[in-house]
């Protein structure tokens, strides 16, 4: 992955943007830390975040104006926090930072006035060791000394004078200001490489100094003018503590870039006061008005921590809460999970640590669609999966069943497509989706009865599946072949216009296959006459929009129209339609990380008063497996509950979904088209697998027909081992990238019973099947491991 | 020479064709591009080795996912 693919998503999240009261402050104090450490009651380390801005402060800090209070998104919601007061309190209470000063070096700067900036700048210089020497009339401080004792006690303005001299700042005196005119002249002959004016100190007068009013107009980035290497600070009306802070930064700033030859104005721009690209939603924010403070210059404890309290600390991280895969860590957001996510896929050496994290992204577009600037986490995900696939660093175990399933339900055994009975030609071709079929044969197999009988112009049906899985998992070798194949199968029925059931097909023909003509389900069905079987359910419902069709409104009609028209009684959840959640199979989440999986079907069900109907088989699956009862609006059409239901439903299990589909080809073929299917050409073996045995499976993601070619194998070959002490065989094969092992005893009657079975895909010697090759469509992952 | 796991818990079982109870056999293991070797029960004339359910729901699928995310 490119770097610009890194920089423009993070470019989209925001989160770690400054805030508008941060953008606003001349030198970028961070409010929102400082008010947060003041209300946890730590004041000693807001006071560290403070020094890291403000030069000099125990002094600077009694000064601020509060200049962020203009932007501070309290305002209007019982007024700004009162940054002022938290600042007088953190350097009053809390202990100071100790600095150490850099190794001093040989560059000196001549200071002119005695003022707030000098002083700043003073200290800004000698931090770094350069040498500063400020030459001032009269007495140090400037106007700072007409300030009353309660709101700068000299003392303070002492301590900061001797902390200068400590730092090795020399301040000389000076008789008049033409010797500072003088010095104007001759600073470089005085070996001083610049020079800096302060003229917030009363006691200058420029006329005096010789500067003319084009000296006065210096760079605001780099307090430059244009006299080489002079700087100068002037006072300003507005802010004028703030603005001789900030100037004192500046210019100090740009004259240490001297001293390193480096240009003083480069690369300076986030120093300027800016807008906020923060996002920050107010809804829901309740107005708190301000603190009353007995003594503002010397808050309380209490009323300072009350007061920092108000803040409301500023963050976007509008697209974490309904989301349990940015929620499952704390103080993660997009912008740092696609830094990490990047990180981990340009790993030379070590772990991909991130891997599984990766492969846990539902991707199902939410978090797109509640970011102001519609960062989606998923899309970035995606390219991440490419990535890994192609660079074959992809977890084979990751998507491994959900492939195979893929490859399953487009094999000649699964799949087929015909056109209606009686017909050459097709207006539409019904295309149910692979999981439709597997959940709900029947149901599906009514839905095709009732189209044919009312659509004219002839309905085939074709079944397999859309390549959704292939796509998700980032295998594009896969998903092209799956693609090309359909495109082809779909030319060869004449082009008809393909009805798509499943929200997921739907999304991934007009990605994959946008050339063929499709129509939602939901569409057709609601400019149709009801079914004669079609019944609400006695009680009321949530609808469940899938988030696979967040974006398909003629869907969400359609589904609503119908739902009405049947006199079903529904409620939308709090998140529903372009909102919808997922349920946690999309992006294979499920797959990959099932525990991951089940916090996105809890998220969804856990303020659910009612049923779902959900219009994804899966969906409904998935909340009937999580244990809230869930039906899919076809049943309600074909098959509808007589009574309301009350406990959910299991949905068929790995297996079983695999017969489902074989069954409903059988089925179809034999009832409709008079074809007669070939028989499965297994062993028939008896085989008898108890119910916990069963579950088991589901588990491990053993199928019953791997089992079944393990003790076909066993049977024709002998078992691996045998134990005399139990009378248990051992079996095992390795029919794909998967060894399995079956604990079996052979009854009297001859039936196979299945104790247990486990399996790994790490390969030993001498086990049959070694080396045996996967289906080629797995494009190689399954054939090497990954390693293709 | 690596043992990134070592188990023997294989009693009772013999190998049919063989009749040798099992013993531990020293093998070599391969997965994602690297091979190690460890000891696990197998039979001592015919190398058939045998990985028990414990073995491989446990410490075998923790060293595979440590392998792939190499």
């Amino acid at each position: 992955m490119q770097h610009h693919i890194l920089e423009s998503f993070e470019q989209q999240c925001t989160q770690d943007a400054p805030p508008a009261c941060q953008c606003r402050c001349p030198i970028h104090v961070e409010a929102g830390s400082v008010a947060s450490l003041v209300a946890s009651g730590h004041v000693d380390e807001a006071r560290k975040v403070l020094e890291r801005h403000l030069p000099l402060a125990a002094l600077t800090g009694r000064l601020c104006e509060g200049p962020c209070q203009e932007k501070c998104l309290r305002q209007d919601l019982g007024g700004s926090i009162n940054l002022p007061v938290l600042e007088t309190y953190v350097v009053t209470c809390g202990r100071p930072v100790k600095s150490f000063p850099l190794p001093g070096t040989s560059h000196r700067a001549a200071l002119v006035g005695g003022g707030l900036s000098s002083l700043v700048t003073a200290s800004e210089l000698a931090k770094k060791g350069h040498k500063a020497v400020v030459y001032h009339l009269g007495p140090l401080g400037g106007y700072l000394r007409e300030l009353s004792p309660q709101r700068l006690p000299p003392l303070v303005l002492q301590e900061a004078i001797e902390s200068l001299r400590r730092l090795k700042a020399q301040f000389i005196e000076a008789s008049s200001l033409t010797e500072l005119a003088e010095l104007l002249e001759t600073f470089e002959a005085k070996d001083f490489k610049t020079l800096f004016i302060g003229l917030d100190d009363p006691a200058l007068d420029p006329k005096a100094l010789g500067l003319s009013v084009v000296d006065l107009e210096s760079d605001p980035v780099t307090m430059g003018i244009s006299r080489p290497n002079v700087f100068v600070v002037t006072q300003q009306r507005n802010n004028p503590h703030a603005s001789a802070i900030c100037g004192g930064k500046k210019a100090s700033g740009s004259m240490a870039r001297l001293f390193q030859n480096v240009s003083p104005g480069t690369a300076r721009e986030k120093e300027a006061i800016s807008e906020t690209k923060l996002v920050v939603s107010l809804t829901g924010v309740e107005p708190a008005p301000q603190m009353h403070l007995a003594d503002p210059l010397s808050p309380t404890p209490q009323e300072a921590a009350a007061e920092a309290g108000r803040c409301l600390s500023c963050s976007c991280l509008s697209c974490l809460p309904p989301c349990p895969f940015l929620r499952q860590r704390p103080g993660i957001y997009p912008k740092k999970l696609a830094r990490e996510f990047y990180n981990n896929i340009i790993t030379a050496f070590g772990n991909r640590s991130s891997n599984r994290f990766i492969n846990s992204c539902a991707q199902c577009g939410l978090c797109g669609q509640l970011c102001p600037n519609g960062a989606d986490l998923g899309q970035f995900v995606d390219l991440c999966r490419l990535d890994m696939v192609s660079t074959n660093h992809m977890p084979v175990s990751a998507h491994e069943y959900p492939l195979e399933d893929q490859v399953f339900s487009n094999s000649p055994a699964a799949a087929f497509l015909r056109h209606q009975p009686g017909t050459s030609e097709s207006t539409y071709l019904l295309f149910p989706g692979c999981q439709l079929t597997a959940s709900l044969p029947e149901t599906t197999t009514d839905l095709y009865r009732y189209l044919s009988s009312h659509l004219a112009g002839g309905v085939g049906l074709w079944t397999g599946c859309c390549g959704a899985p292939g796509r998700w998992s980032g295998r594009l070798g896969l998903t092209g072949r799956t693609t090309e194949a359909m495109a082809k199968a779909w030319q060869q029925a004449g082009s008809p216009k393909v009805i798509l059931a499943c929200p997921s097909c739907r999304l991934t023909f007009s990605r994959q296959l946008p050339f063929v003509a499709t129509i939602g389900l939901w569409e057709v069905l609601s400019g149709l006459e009801l079914p004669p079987t079609a019944a609400p359910l006695p009680g009321p419902a949530l609808l469940h929009d899938p988030c696979a069709a967040r974006l398909d409104e003629a869907g969400q009609d359609g589904v609503r129209a119908v739902l009405t028209a049947l006199g079903q009684e529904f409620f939308e959840p709090a998140l529903t339609r372009r909102l919808t959640m997922c349920c946690g199979y999309g992006g294979l989440v499920d797959q990959a990380f099932p525990q991951m999986g089940e916090l996105f079907v809890s998220e969804r069900v856990k303020d659910a008063q009612h049923p779902f109907i959900a219009w994804c088989v899966m969906c409904r699956d998935r909340f009937n497996a999580f244990g809230h009862p869930a039906l899919h609006p076809l049943e309600l059409l074909f098959s509808p509950p007589e009574a309301m239901i009350l406990t959910p439903e299991m949905p068929p299990g790995i297996s079983k979904r695999r017969d489902n589909r074989l069954n409903f080809r059988h089925q179809m073929l034999s009832e409709f088209w008079h074809e007669t299917v070939s028989e499965d050409p297994s062993m028939n073996l008896n085989i008898d697998i108890p119910g916990s045995v069963l579950e088991q499976f589901e588990e491990q993601r053993i199928l019953v027909s791997d089992v079944t070619k393990v003790l076909e194998h066993a049977a024709q070959n002998g078992p691996t081992f045998v134990n005399q002490q139990t009378g248990h065989s051992l079996a095992c094969l390795r029919p794909r990238q998967v060894t399995f092992w079956v604990d079996y005893e052979v009854r009297t009657d001859g039936t196979y019973l299945v104790h247990r079975a486990w399996c790994h895909r790490m390969t030993l010697p001498n086990v049959n099947g070694e080396g045996q090759e996967s289906p080629a469509s797995l494009e190689g992952f399954a054939k090497t491991g990954g390693r293709v | 020479m690596a043992y990134a796991f070592s188990k023997f818990g294989a009693e009772g079982w013999s190998c049919p064709k063989c009749q040798q109870p099992l013993q531990p056999v020293e093998v070599n293991v391969k997965y994602m591009g690297s091979s190690f070797f460890v000891e696990l029960p197998g039979c001592p004339t015919c190398g058939t080795i045998l990985v028990d359910e414990e073995l491989a729901v446990g410490r075998m699928l923790e060293v595979e996912k440590l392998l792939e995310d190499k």
